[in-house]
């Protein structure tokens, strides 16, 4: 089959050419023909007069009727997409009116009713005297591109929603500079900047300004020597508050393998840090726990007949002064040891609580008139409670919880000796657990000592053995709770413990 | 308060310390190192408390206790411990007769008047 050349100014234009010109016109429509592409061929006005094998197998119309049609009526069958179809004449008129090329990719529905995505490329074809002799159109079916391209984009989508659901991680860009150029995945809600905040400013603002200095360019150094590098390091959030991470360094190569810049991958190890601390305490405390009942018992019988011949002694009636002075001494200090070992017997018994249903709010209000046995000055501290009307019985043992209420209360009392406020307050965490928050307005511990509250015979008290925490710690492990204390300096301290409802 | 009291500590100075304490109260008082010495004491000699430290090196003192109550049921027997806090140890000496315990680690005045207070409730009860 050959091209069909109805139209007279195909003949007239082919009259013109030369042998040799005919021939090769001939090659050339044998090829256009069978080619795999779309080839059409209108008039001045939009009529049909030359078309390939292709088209005929597109299209319904009889291969009789689609010449001298006008292509719209041929390409388009029905009329549903009659914008596109408007769009696609508003292109051709164009390289009709202005004889100009043109692109334009529509979609055409076959006789089979399958739809073909086609990238027509239109031109104008002129004639010798520079008149428009007629328009080729040139369509390549790029349905199955498209459909490779919108898969990609799926793929794509679906990595980006991978890599949002990934809350732990932050991943950002920097250039060779260090200026962050992407800022993705999870940065904002690790850092708490926006990204408008941060784009094109340099990856130091994340950074400890004491690691700006030293660490961060060995990082940066040590990923151009061999790539990438992995470390632990405390980054910094938007409120300049320092936290620890996992830091992934790696070099951005673009396609020719040159460095353009680096890859930040961050994790945020807050909470492992958190539970590891806590074990290492746990595993501390038993050890020494251990310790101090051995030491105990075995500083018990010594002071204990130190202290008696002491009391025996004072019982003489005549006693020279200087004798009694001293021995007073001897007596208080025996004393001091003798309340330390007690508390290190207490910190290191392991029995465990007796646990029954009690109400958290009573064990508060019992605790707060024992207060008064403790020379405190009542009179200068004002306390606020602030305890939830109905709140489910935790299980708990009395005496032992108590212990910690009471070991609480006096340390807030005494970390305010001019005064201030005390506020207890408990509250139902959705059924699972009670919270106590217990707040003062004093001194405030020091950041770091902070990590050490918790620690036996770790104390800032000119006279404290260290260990009234520890046995709240102790106690309150015991209850299956967590005590958590947070503190800032001349502001004050909260204690936030949770116990388990019965 | 004038009663027999045997002192029962592998320590001389705690027997010796506990020994004047008690002869103030008007107590007579002696006073043995171990446990076999203890057991063998009171078959012998007429005792109306008994103060036994919980731990000895020969015998164990829950044993001691025991034995002694198996002998003479009729004696006080108020334990005393080191520790104070080893509930463990308290709950059996309990279970085994002991009137009460006095540990170490109290105030020499809480001492004195914790034994009293349990020789008279031990009183109380037999009678």
């Amino acid at each position: 089959m050959g091209v069909r050349f109805p139209s007279p100014a195909w003949k007239i234009e082919r009259q013109t050419m030369e042998t040799f010109g005919q021939e090769t016109d001939k090659v050339f429509c044998r090829l256009l023909e069978n080619a795999d592409v779309f080839a059409l061929y209108l008039d001045v006005r939009g009529r049909i007069i030359l078309f390939n094998k292709k088209i005929e197998n597109i299209v319904s119309e009889k291969r009789e009727n689609i010449l001298g049609k006008n292509w719209l009526n041929v390409l388009f069958h029905d009329n549903n997409e009659v914008i596109k179809q408007q769009m696609f004449k508003a292109v051709i008129d164009d390289s009709i009116t202005y004889k100009r090329p043109n692109n334009f990719e529509g979609l055409i529905i076959d006789r089979n009713n399958i739809q073909h995505l086609i990238f027509w490329n239109i031109s104008p074809i002129l004639n010798a005297s520079g008149a428009l002799d007629g328009i080729l159109l040139i369509g390549n079916d790029t349905t199955a591109l498209k459909e490779r391209e919108e898969s990609f984009k799926k793929i794509d989508g679906t990595l980006k929603n991978i890599f949002s659901s990934i809350k732990e991680y932050a991943l950002y860009v920097t250039n060779l500079d260090g200026n962050i150029t992407y800022y993705g995945m999870g940065s904002e809600i690790m850092f708490g900047w926006q990204k408008s905040d941060i784009i094109f400013k340099h990856v130091s603002m994340l950074h400890l300004q004491e690691d700006v200095r030293f660490k961060l360019p060995l990082i940066l150094e040590q990923v151009n020597r061999s790539g990438q590098y992995e470390m632990e390091i405390d980054l910094l959030k938007s409120n300049g508050q320092p936290f620890p991470v996992i830091l992934n360094v790696s070099q951005f190569l673009d396609a020719e393998g040159k460095p353009i810049g680096y890859i930040f991958i961050a994790k945020d190890i807050t909470e492992r840090k958190k539970l590891e601390y806590q074990i290492f305490q746990a595993e501390k405390l038993a050890a020494i726990g251990q310790l101090a009942a051995g030491m105990g018992h075995e500083i018990n019988n010594p002071l204990f007949v130190i202290s008696g011949r002491v009391e025996m002694l004072f019982e003489r009636k005549k006693l020279e002064r200087k004798l009694r002075e001293d021995l007073e001494v001897i007596s208080t200090q025996a004393e001091r040891i003798r309340k330390l070992v007690d508390r290190m017997l207490k910190f290191s018994r392991s029995v465990p609580p007796k646990l029954e249903s009690i109400n958290i709010n009573d064990v508060i209000d019992s605790v707060l008139p024992l207060l008064s046995y403790h020379k405190l000055h009542t009179s200068k501290i004002d306390i606020k409670k602030d305890l939830v009307k109905k709140i489910p019985p935790i299980k708990g043992d009395l005496n032992q919880l108590q212990e910690v209420f009471l070991n609480l209360f006096i340390n807030a009392y005494q970390s305010m000796p001019e005064g201030g406020r005390l506020t207890i307050k408990t509250d139902n965490f959705q059924n699972l657990y009670a919270q106590i928050w217990i707040s003062d307005t004093g001194c405030g511990i020091p950041q770091q000592n902070l990590k050490n509250m918790f620690m036996p015979f770790f104390s800032t008290k000119k006279d404290g053995t260290g260990l009234g925490l520890s046995i709240c710690y102790n106690i309150i492990k015991n209850h299956n709770g967590s005590i958590e204390v947070e503190s800032q300096v001349n502001k004050g301290t909260t204690f936030r413990i949770k116990l388990p409802f019965a | 308060m004038s009663y027999n009291v045997l002192v029962v500590d592998d320590e001389p100075v705690v027997g010796e310390l506990f020994t004047d304490l008690l002869k103030k109260e008007d107590c007579a008082v002696q006073s043995v190192l171990s446990g076999e010495e203890a057991l063998d004491i009171i078959k012998k000699e007429n005792f109306d408390i008994v103060l036994l430290d919980i731990k000895l090196p020969d015998i164990n003192g829950l044993e001691v206790l025991k034995k002694m109550k198996e002998a003479k049921p009729n004696l006080i027997v108020i334990m005393i411990t080191g520790f104070g806090y080893d509930e463990d140890l308290i709950a059996k000496s309990w279970d085994y007769g002991c009137s009460g315990y006095i540990g170490k680690n109290m105030p020499i005045a809480q001492i004195m008047s914790n034994f009293r207070l349990f020789v008279k409730a031990a009183k109380e009860k037999k009678e």
